[in-house]
């Protein structure tokens, strides 16, 4: 049964710069059902990041949200107060694991202290109460619980990346958006990290948001894919779907490709040629209509994202 | 840790002093002892004239051993090189000699008395400057940053950047001008009215004598102290980990000053006790133009005068506070700063 | 010396040193330069300073003031410690204003004896306060008996001077009132006001102008009231040889107040000071800069390149010169030393160089990892190439920021050095002005015009600077700027 946990309505996020808005997100609208994880796709400035943090109702300054809904839980957290934000909807029903973790955490205050006064902030525990569910979210990271004493310049890459996801998670939020939570790690803490996600979603039973630029990670974590592209939905289907061969959207159909095999014989490398539109002002019509093999005339009008099949939706003109 | 941190700094600090101490006397040594031997020949008048009842000849006998002697124990019949080290030596070991003219308020001449007197005033007139300066001067700074851009920060701004290159010792006279002469209403220099007045009375009187010395300093100064302060917690407002603890649900208060100005306390403290000892060390002249009795008007005093002695027993004396309070600032940053604390990263 | 001195960093972090820009050229930040208002407005007092220095000869009222600064011979027309003309407009009581008369009437007569020569000069007197002096100048030859005498308003006929001059060939011959006229003042007193007042005079004492132009009668003395009008003054030459000869005669009024910035004690015109120190300035706090900040950048990137023993090396260096109070030292070297004002440049730039190695150190460390350095090397390009031609190019903004934000210092630090009389004799700098004002009593006796404007022009061209240098600085650093 649907049970969507987060719907982003008609969602538009600008950045108001001295050159004018850039238009990061443009009348996205997706949903997150209960214990799914969604995969969010796309290139470098295709617009994942902003939207992760529209998620929170927290654009990076110069950024605004100027029009859409972000329902979490049936609850328009766009329309609540800054207050009402703070308190009810950050970290309690959504929480946010950013881009290079390394940087997320406060570098003169120790885990324990950053861990302990986010608990206090939203749940008012007793000391020893609070040290135990500190530790508690730490073992399950797969740290000691030692590690509560040291400060983030004492641990490595990955074992701060750990820590991120113990403090998104001790709350036990609703929903996860995880932000690229294993670029900036070498390939085996990658892999420890990932297989640590995915305990956790089983064990918690989480609905998480996964935004990455590879594929490879996404396929592996995700249950549904959101592919974006240049600040608008391309395409979504469940990992199957896609992965199957059943993609449609030129973009999706070119990231695929350029994503080498570990078995296949790869005599070149594909590529998509070209680079993504400026966002300042982005052509008319289709966005990535520059740069698709199969563009004719009717792109010189936006595709709506319809519905191509059930589950399956995708804006292309191609795909109806 | 720690503790390795702090020896080796403070022995760096007096290895520097000592190698400061040595170059000042290549130098100043040619004057240094221009000096010491007049004051020789000085002494030795008196003592030439005790001796009645000897001839001329046997008198300027005497003289010349006790000339010779003098000499040989300030080592000045050494070859160059040596008397060089031993001015250095002197230097380190704080033995500045006698001044010419110049007397401390109990009448000696030891050079390091007189500028030891000076000391604690100076310290006194800064301190207060230096604490109101701190207090203004981040409270500003931290203002600034909260609505950076806003109108409070553009003209904060240009206040400082118009009493950036002010002279504050001009400033000084302008103040005397007009707030002791044109309206008599503070006193236009010293430390003290005469005769002074004993008790509360006296510390009274002292204040209202620090009111137009210390209002200067302060004015003038806390601007740069200001935007340090606003560049320092600006940049780190824009850091990944203050939008994480944002995220987190805290409280803007809380992001503020749990987070912010924790992680901004290191380099804030540094910077700003770095730009204010050295405007302190720029700006003791500007105790002349009040007259007041610490180590600025000793300078302007043993210049005047010519008093060479007492001029390089300020320059060392100066130095060395200089070179220890730079110290003492790398001890408190690493106090503050954990990553120094508790030793290089994993 | 102000609060924020030369930027000393001192840790790299805490500056938050940033990346070197992408597109670092110096056409960028002049262009950038012009959105920053405060740039533009700094730039725009540069230009006025420049043209001051440039035009210097034709601004001051007396073109050889930067040379002849300490002569008093050329200042001796001049009244001492007078205020700027212009305060007359707010004065309640008008004060005469300095002025060279020309004849207003000129005849000769011949007779057997000799020839007599009559000079009349009007001086239209409309003040309350009279001039300090009137002197009589003329080029005479020979030997000439003269007679000076005053025609007051009130029809009152004085003779003021008879004397004997002797005159070389073309001679020029002053006569000053102020000093030969004490009798013919006594005189005029004596007829006007009663004895008991006269008792009170001393003759020594009497200022003659202040007698010769106030209205006779009695209580004169003690409260003098203006005689207003047109005053007549008669010279009279007579010639008693072939060879003697007068010509070239003018009176000049020694005004009460005179200049577009009136007086020092030595009679000099504060105006001419003023401008004639511009060059100074500029000359230190440029020079200090350029020369402080290209040692320091390439100090600083030279031990990020090398490393290992010869940053050691460079870094204890470096230690031992900013270890040191600068300007307590610059006081002592000059007070024991004297030296020439291009000594206390080299002195200056021995200690600013310090200033920005820090920041630039951390800045190089972070270009050396680049990878188009390593290609480079694996090219073959050798240190000193790679230094100067790939990593220096990248600081060269921040360079010129960090020298825009050194001149304030560096000219501040002269003044401050001047201000102990420790300066450079030979020249004219704004902090000597400042150090005559302060041992001249200025601060004390109210002398408001000679102690405002240098400290002022001091802190406009510390503005300038700063202004430049902190909208260039906003520039480099655009995560601090918030528009």
């Amino acid at each position: 049964m649907a049970d969507p946990v987060v719907v982003v309505r008609n969602l538009s996020l600008h950045y108001f710069t001295r050159r004018g808005p850039v238009r990061a997100v443009d009348d996205v609208s997706f949903e997150l059902q209960r214990g799914e994880t969604l995969g969010l796709v796309g290139e470098s400035g295709c617009g994942k990041t902003s939207l992760g943090t529209a998620l929170l109702a927290m654009p990076a300054p110069p950024g605004r949200i100027v029009a859409g809904r972000v329902m979490v839980e049936g609850v328009d957290i766009l329309s609540l107060a800054d207050e009402q934000v703070r308190r009810q909807v950050r970290w309690e029903r959504i929480s946010i694991v950013f881009q290079g973790a390394m940087n997320s955490l406060t570098p003169v205050l120790t885990i324990g202290r950053q861990m302990n006064e986010t608990l206090q902030r939203h749940r008012k525990t007793p000391a020893a109460e609070a040290r135990r569910i500190i530790e508690g979210s730490l073992r399950m990271v797969g740290l000691p619980p030692d590690v509560a004493g040291r400060y983030p310049h004492e641990l490595s890459g990955g074992m701060k990346q750990r820590v991120v996801i113990a403090m998104a998670l001790f709350l036990e939020p609703r929903v996860v958006v995880l932000d690229e939570p294993t670029t900036a790690l070498d390939v085996i803490v990658q892999a420890q990290i990932l297989n640590t996600i995915k305990q956790l979603k089983k064990t918690l039973d989480l609905s998480l948001i996964f935004i990455t630029h590879d594929l490879a990670t996404e396929a592996e974590v995700a249950d549904r894919v959101l592919v974006m592209y240049a600040g608008r939905v391309a395409e979504t289907a469940s990992n199957e779907a896609i992965f199957g061969g059943g993609a449609c959207h030129p973009y999706t159909k070119m990231l695929l490709a350029a994503t080498p095999r570990l078995r296949e014989k790869v005599s070149e490398l594909a590529f998509i040629p070209g680079s993504p539109p400026d966002l300042l002002a982005p052509p008319a019509g289709c966005r990535f209509r520059p740069r698709c093999p199969v563009a004719f005339d009717k792109c010189g009008a936006e595709p709506p994202l319809s519905e191509i099949a059930p589950g399956h939706m995708a804006a292309c003109w191609r795909c109806r | 840790m720690y503790l390795v941190f702090a020896i080796r700094r403070i022995l760096n600090a007096m290895a520097i002093f000592v190698i400061e101490m040595l170059i000042f006397s290549v130098l100043f040594t040619a004057t240094a002892e221009r000096t010491l031997r007049a004051q020789i020949e000085e002494s030795l008048q008196p003592e030439a004239a005790r001796l009645k009842n000897a001839s001329a000849l046997q008198v300027q006998a005497f003289v010349a051993q006790r000339r010779a002697y003098l000499f040989h124990v300030s080592h000045l019949d050494q070859p160059v090189p040596v008397r060089v080290l031993w001015r250095a030596i002197d230097a380190v070991t704080l033995q500045f000699g006698n001044s010419i003219t110049i007397k401390s308020s109990r009448g000696e001449r030891s050079v390091w008395r007189i500028i030891m007197e000076t000391v604690p005033r100076t310290a006194l007139l800064f301190t207060t400057s230096i604490v109101l300066q701190v207090l203004l001067g981040v409270w500003l700074g931290l203002k600034q940053a909260q609505r950076a851009g806003g109108t409070l920060d553009r003209s904060a701004s240009v206040i400082t950047m118009v009493v950036y290159g002010l002279p504050t010792w001009w400033v000084a006279m302008i103040v005397i001008m007009v707030l002791a002469y044109m309206l008599p209403l503070f006193p236009s220099g010293g430390m003290h009215s005469i005769p002074p007045p004993q008790g509360l009375a006296g510390i009274l009187d002292l204040a209202w004598h620090m009111v137009l010395p210390v209002v200067t300093l302060v004015i003038v100064s806390f601007w740069g102290v200001a935007l340090l302060a606003r560049n320092i917690v600006l940049s780190i407002l824009q850091e990944d980990y203050i939008t994480a603890a944002r995220a987190r649900g805290l409280p803007e208060r809380t992001v503020l000053f749990g987070h912010a100005m924790r992680a901004a306390a290191p380099p804030l403290t540094t910077i700003a006790i770095l730009s204010l000892l050295t405007s302190v060390f720029g700006n003791i002249i500007f105790e002349g133009i009040f007259s007041w009795p610490g180590m600025g008007n000793l300078y302007w005093i043993s210049i005047e005068q010519g008093d060479t002695p007492v001029t390089l027993g300020l320059l060392a004396v100066t130095t060395g506070l200089y070179i220890a309070g730079l110290a003492m600032l790398d001890l408190i940053y690493g106090l503050l700063d954990p990553r120094i604390k508790t030793g290089a990263s994993a | 010396m102000s609060g924020v001195e030369v930027p000393r960093n001192r840790r790299p972090e805490d500056h938050r040193a940033p990346r070197p820009p992408a597109r670092p050229w110096l056409r960028d930040l002049f262009s950038e330069l012009g959105r920053e208002p405060a740039g533009v407005a700094g730039f725009f007092m540069l230009a006025l300073f420049l043209a001051g220095a440039v035009f210097e000869k034709r601004l001051v009222t007396f073109p050889e003031t930067s040379s002849r600064w300490h002569d008093i011979t050329y200042w001796d027309e001049q009244p001492a410690s007078a205020p700027p003309v212009w305060t007359n407009a707010f004065a309640a009581r008008k004060s005469a204003v300095s002025l060279v008369l020309g004849p207003s009437l000129s005849s000769r007569e011949t007779s057997d004896a000799a020839r007599l020569v009559t000079t009349v000069f009007t001086y239209p007197y409309p003040y309350d306060l009279p001039p300090r002096d009137l002197v009589v100048h003329f080029r005479g030859t020979g030997e000439i008996p003269v007679a000076i005498t005053l025609t007051r308003p009130d029809g009152a006929e004085i003779t003021l001077d008879q004397e004997q001059v002797s005159a070389g060939s073309g001679m020029d011959v002053r006569i000053s009132i102020d000093k030969s006229a004490g009798q013919a003042a006594m005189g005029l007193l004596q007829g006007s006001e009663s004895a008991d007042a006269m008792a009170a005079v001393d003759v020594d004492r009497i200022r003659p102008t202040t007698v010769l132009f106030s209205q006779a009668g009695p209580g004169m003395l003690a409260r003098p009231q203006a005689l207003k009008g047109a005053y007549k003054l008669t010279l009279l030459a007579v010639l008693p040889t072939a060879a003697a000869e007068v010509s070239d005669p003018r009176l000049v009024v020694t005004g009460r107040v005179n200049g577009l910035l009136g007086t020092d004690n030595s009679k000099r015109d504060l105006w001419s000071g003023l401008i004639a120190g511009i060059k100074w300035a500029l000359l230190i706090g440029l020079l200090t800069a350029f020369v402080s900040v290209a040692i320091g950048v390439v100090w600083g990137v030279t031990a990020a390149y090398f490393g290992g023993p010869v940053n050691w090396v460079m870094q204890r260096i470096f230690e031992i010169f900013s270890n040191q109070p600068v300007l307590p030292l610059l006081i002592v070297i000059s007070a024991i030393f004297k030296p020439s004002i291009w000594f206390l440049i080299v002195i200056m730039s021995v200690f600013f160089w310090t200033g920005p190695v820090k920041t630039v150190y951390a800045m190089a460390l972070s270009i050396r990892e680049e990878t188009y350095i390593e290609a480079s090397r694996a090219l073959g390009a050798g240190s000193a190439r790679l230094i100067f031609r790939h990593m220096v190019p990248l600081l060269i903004p921040y360079a010129f920021a960090s020298m825009a934000l050194s001149v304030p210092g560096a000219v501040v630090y002269e003044s401050t050095v001047s201000l102990l009389g420790l300066g450079d004799a030979t020249i004219v700098t704004w902090g000597q002005i400042l150090h005559d004002a302060f041992t001249g009593g200025a601060v004390l006796g109210g002398l408001w015009w000679w102690v405002v404007p240098p400290g002022l022009i001091i802190a406009l061209m510390g503005m300038t600077f700063s202004f430049i240098g902190f909208a260039m600085d906003r520039i480099l650093h655009p995560k601090l700027r918030t528009r």
